[in-house]
């Protein structure tokens, strides 16, 4: 009938209960002659949220004979704006994947065997008991991806007295962040629609899809708006774009101090702003002088009079002219200079005197949901440093205490430091930097338990896993994600009955809470919850239930307002870097490792996503992966200059090594990348069994990153990597 | 009785393949069968480059060759314009297959051919086609060219010049016009 998921005897299978044989018929109804059944079937239209990525797209789920059958976007959303990516109409057939995990699951022996969600909830507050009979609270973690339930898994945390909360930050986006914060005190929205002019910096919201950015750059272009694209790959924006400029990868502060040289130099500054809203101009003046376009020209390969012009285009336009603020590309986590490329950014986006105006970066209105206080009494923090060494003075002292630094816990468990952890909506076996330690690291929990849907490779190596259901399947906490000129909250409903015995993210939370002791912080239903957290906003859960998307709050207004940073200015110069022992001005840094200019085979390995595929999450989707073979996307991409030179074709196989890791995989040869690099679609190289699909395609960037910490942050730098790639 | 007809705005894809997963879903198609494709093209010399997607779909052409070529009557253009395939009709010979020059013919795992029917039950329902709604940068206008006031018949009145049809040198008169970059 289909693929056998694990190697659970079928005896042993139907021990489970019979509702679950039921649903189980049910939910392996052959696709097709479900097809040909429900052509005439009645559909039901649930407004929910797709889970394809963090973006929860607000959606409306179609149901034809109780099994989902597509999605449409909800028009009101201010992320989605009414549309849907690949990845939103391709990940609802996972609800029906035979890799799903079934039931709980108990390791032993190296097996897994079926185990009640009681008795699995018993065993492991007893295994957390004893490992609290001579360890602290801090040996604990909890590492997902945050979503909206995220908030009771902190709360989880604290209720334990454990501070280590960690979300997938430190491989994505802290230094973007952290150079924003560092300079307006936050993290701003693009108000791409109303600009005039768009730079963006290594991030590719066409591919790493934001559908709502992309109707916005669309809108913007046909007002006359101009776009330029900057990346080391002539990336899917840069379709949309006037110019694409490719940057040598890891060196995009050299450009971005370059312009930044021009518009102080010739004066195009927004000079009211600077005198107003500022600190330290002057120290920047002093600065950026060392910073000419013939200079940046010579470490990033842009053209200086390039430079000097879409300097001069873009001031022309001030305020609506705008440099993204960007995500993982680029500046999230990649290079040594990360943090300072951030700055850059905020700094440039500063001159143009562009913070919190029309047309320029903005305070976007996010939807602040009330507490559970005083009916349900909130754990207090341990208030102590995380054990990755964020919270600790003088420690990555530009690192988000918040995030943490989730690819430091395999290296702690290896050391001793972490002992049980939880992961949820997270792969780290496949999404962290150098899976050989990180697997050695998982392993040597005492305890690891692994709450997802499907056996990824975390879940294959976990004591105990706790099936969480699909998101089309059950009901979730309120969501604020869809932020924007006016705040929207959000909720996930579910469009179908579970079809295996799993429960919601958020249930599993709160019964892990009771099961760990600390029950009193978890006494309360989603629903009560979910009604609290509205209660201060003036809209009821009844209506957002119809609704899907409804907007709270007061509208943005435009403006500038005391920022929270230390001045309450702009921080062209930070006192706080100063103090700290960092370059105060953005200063140039060289990224960590270069390729070896004389060695034909060095390069620099880079990744970024395609637009059918998320991270690794995707990758096991039968409707996006068909895409990934029926197009060949599953390459390593290469200039053909450097490729004639190893006597490569278009197609040929290749050997890539790094100082950890190697691997085998074929090239598309192409003019749209700096010969430099070789690129890399992230999501590929899965290597867990269980996921039949995606198991085996490709090969991971992390397979042949080392595990480094940025010194001042924390991230990854994932793309310092330089490799040495033959054919083979 | 409407003529419908859409235009595809090549400069505005981005190749997400969204279209084609939309369609999939609207159309009950299994992971590997697909009613829509995506032509990548590559221009210049690094670093004066241009990538392009060409979306390529069911041509609904006012003279198909598939219809032409039926030995059965299977294949066959209604009176709004769409080209259909009435699957109690085909044998599978797959004449039409190698008869369409565009190439969008499939051929399911019960042995009929299937192709884009322009979501037609559902343009009649009053919905618009999957892969016209999905999209993020609004390639597809969808509508009755004959309506002057439909977005799809202003449009190509106003950017006539602009507009071609694919392989339009082989006489077989497609509804479906291309904006070229």
């Amino acid at each position: 009938m289909e693929q056998k998921p694990f190697t659970i005897s079928r005896r042993t299978f139907l021990k489970g209960t019979a509702a679950t044989a039921v649903t189980l018929s049910m939910g392996t109804l052959d696709f097709r002659s479900w097809a040909r059944a429900s052509e005439q079937g009645p559909v039901t239209r649930i407004p929910s949220l797709c889970n394809g990525c963090g973006n929860r797209c607000a959606i409306f789920v179609f149901v034809k004979n109780g099994r989902v059958w597509r999605i449409e976007g909800n028009k009101e959303a201010n992320g989605n704006q009414g549309v849907v990516c690949p990845k939103g109409h391709g990940y609802l057939h996972d609800l029906y994947t035979p890799n799903r995990v079934r039931g709980p699951l108990k390791r032993v022996n190296g097996r897994f065997e079926p185990i009640s969600w009681e008795q699995a909830y018993k065993e492991i507050g007893q295994k957390i008991n004893i490992l609290l009979l001579d360890n602290t609270p801090d040996t604990i973690f909890w590492v997902n991806f945050p979503q909206a339930n995220h908030a009771y898994a902190l709360r989880l945390m604290h209720a334990m007295r454990s501070p280590n909360y960690c979300t997938h930050g430190s491989t994505c986006y802290t230094a973007r962040s952290a150079g924003w914060n560092f300079t307006v005190g936050k993290l701003p929205s693009n108000d791409l629609k109303n600009a005039r002019f768009i730079m963006i910096v290594g991030r590719n919201p066409a591919a790493g899809i934001d559908l709502g950015q992309v109707k916005d750059i669309v809108k913007a272009r046909e007002a006359g708006a101009k776009l330029v694209v900057v990346d080391p790959r002539c990336n899917e924006t840069a379709i949309l774009a006037d110019e694409w400029l490719p940057v040598k990868p890891g060196t995009d502060l050299a450009l971005l101090l370059a312009m930044i040289n021009v518009i102080v130099e010739e004066r195009l500054y927004d000079a009211a702003f600077i005198e107003r809203y500022t600190v330290g101009f002057d120290y920047l003046e002093n600065e950026i002088i060392n910073y000419p376009p013939q200079w940046a020209e010579k470490i990033c390969d842009i053209p200086a009079e390039t430079i000097t012009r879409i300097a001069r285009q873009m001031a022309a336009e001030k305020p609506r002219a705008l440099v993204h603020r960007g995500y993982h590309g680029a500046f999230g986590s990649q290079y040594l200079n990360s943090f300072q490329t951030a700055r850059a950014v905020a700094i440039l986006n500063s001159l143009l005197g562009n913070i919190n105006r029309i047309g320029g970066v903005y305070f976007s209105q996010s939807a602040e949901l009330g507490e559970l206080q005083p009916t349900h009494p909130v754990p207090e923090g341990p208030l102590v440093p995380k054990s990755d060494g964020t919270g600790i003075p003088g420690r990555y002292p530009l690192g988000a205490y918040g995030d943490g630094i989730s690819h430091a816990i395999p290296e702690l468990a290896l050391r001793g430091k972490l002992k049980c952890g939880f992961v949820y909506h997270n792969n780290p076996l496949r999404t962290n930097p150098n899976p050989k330690r990180v697997i050695a690291g998982y392993k040597k929990l005492e305890l690891l338990v692994v709450i997802d849907p499907v056996m990824s490779e975390t879940a294959s190596i976990a004591h105990y896993i706790l099936p969480a259901s699909f998101h089309l399947e059950t009901d979730e906490a309120i969501d604020t994600k869809h932020t924007g000129k006016r705040a929207q909250v959000t909720l996930q409903q579910k469009a179908v009955e579970p079809l295996f015995d799993t429960r919601s993210g958020f249930q599993i939370i709160t019964e892990l809470g009771k099961a760990m002791g600390v029950g009193r912080y978890f006494n309360f239903t989603l629903e009560e919850a979910n009604e609290l957290r509205l209660k201060p906003l003036g809209v009821t859960l009844a209506d957002l239930k119809t609704e899907g998307v409804l907007p709270v709050g007061e509208p943005w207004k435009e403006g500038f307002e005391k920022l929270d940073t230390p001045s309450g200015k702009v921080e062209l110069y930070s006192a706080t870097l100063e103090r700290l022992g960092y370059p105060p001005i953005p200063r140039w840094e060289a990224p960590l490792v270069s390729p070896d200019e004389k060695d034909p085979h060095s390069f620099r390995l880079i990744h970024g996503k395609q637009a059918n595929h998320t991270h690794a999450m995707t990758a096991n989707t039968s409707y996006l992966m068909a895409i990934s073979h029926r197009y060949d996307l599953i390459r390593l991409w290469m200039n053909h200059t450097r490729a004639e030179k190893l006597g490569l074709k278009d197609g040929d196989l290749v050997q890539m090594t790094s100082l950890v890791g190697e691997g085998k995989i074929r090239v598309r040869l192409t003019e749209g990348l700096h010969p430099s690099c070789v690129w890399l679609p992230s999501g590929y190289g899965i290597f867990s069994k269980h996921l039949t699909t995606a198991y085996d395609q490709g090969v991971s960037y992390n397979d042949f990153l080392p595990t480094l910490f940025d010194p001042a942050v924390g991230h990854a730098m994932s793309s310092e990597i330089i490799v040495t790639v033959k054919k083979a | 009785m409407p003529r419908y007809g859409m235009v595809i705005d090549e400069t505005k894809c981005v190749g997400c393949y969204a279209c084609r997963v939309a369609c999939q879903n609207q159309n009950h198609l299994t992971a590997t069968a697909a009613y829509n494709f995506l032509d990548e093209r590559e221009y210049g010399t690094f670093p004066i480059v241009q990538r392009e997607f060409q979306p390529i779909q069911c041509q609904h052409c006012d003279n198909p060759p598939c219809v032409t070529v039926c030995p059965t009557g299977a294949s066959y253009k209604r009176e709004d314009g769409v080209v259909l395939v009435n699957p109690t009709d085909c044998i599978g010979c797959k004449y039409c297959i190698a008869a369409c020059p565009y190439d969008v013919r499939i051929i399911n795992e019960k042995g009929f051919v299937e192709k884009c029917r322009f979501c037609i039950e559902f343009v009649e329902e009053g919905g618009t086609p999957a892969c016209v709604t999905t999209c993020m940068t609004g390639v597809r206008i969808f509508g009755d060219l004959d309506d002057p006031k439909s977005e799809v018949s202003q449009y190509v009145a106003k950017n006539r010049h602009r507009l071609q049809h694919f392989k339009g040198e082989l006489n077989t008169k497609p509804r479906i016009y291309y904006r070229k970059a």
